[in-house]
């Protein structure tokens, strides 16, 4: 899966560690998940939506 | 302070007085446990130190169940490793031991499995270090 969450992330001036204290995850994650080598499960898929106002759809992708 | 960086710091704790006590048995058992004649309390004070494994033990569970998704998902992975390069190394010796090698106490199974999950992490930790300074 892909996903748009640097570019969302970038639009409201987060940084890594911000977002991953707002989901109460790691950092590591979050940089899993922005480079594509982790798809969220689906309670961490939505409380990325919600966190951004969009839905899951709006955010995750298929990739190549 | 972010979550993980307090949940890293409990277990520490933790783990650290799991540690400390053990150290304490330790040397309590050796010194009085060896002096003792063989039998049921002998063999008990000796394996008392296991007692504060125990609190390790409950104190990397408590650790487990706090970590995130990802970092269970790679902490269940450096764990699936390890067992397994450690079932090689054993399984190997045994077959040298057959071969007239000396025998091993058990004893040296933990280090090497321990140290292959050290190793892991580390592996681990740092290429997590390169990739966050890369996706800034």
């Amino acid at each position: 899966m892909k996903n748009l969450i640097r570019e969302l992330r970038a639009e409201r001036g987060w940084s890594q560690a911000i977002l991953a204290e707002h989901l109460e995850v790691s950092r590591q994650t979050i940089i899993a998940i922005e480079t594509g080598r982790y798809d969220p499960s689906l309670p961490l898929a939505m409380a990325i939506a919600r966190l951004f106002n969009k839905s899951v759809e709006g955010i995750f992708f298929p990739g190549d | 302070m972010d979550i993980c960086k307090q949940n890293i710091r409990k277990y520490y704790l933790e783990l650290g007085l799991s540690f400390v006590f053990y150290a304490v048995a330790l040397i309590l058992a050796m010194h009085f446990g060896y002096r003792m004649h063989r039998g049921l309390l002998r063999t008990l004070i000796l394996v008392a130190p296991m007692i504060p494994c125990l609190f390790a033990t409950w104190a990397i569970v408590r650790q487990f169940r706090r970590m995130d998704e990802y970092q269970r998902l790679k902490a269940t992975e450096d764990v699936v490793i390890s067992a397994a390069v450690t079932a090689l190394v054993t399984v190997t010796y045994g077959f040298f031991e057959n071969a007239g090698f000396p025998r091993l106490t058990m004893f040296v199974v933990w280090p090497i499995m321990g140290g292959t999950w050290f190793v892991c992490s580390m592996c681990r930790l740092i290429a997590g270090y390169i990739r966050g300074k890369d996706s800034e």
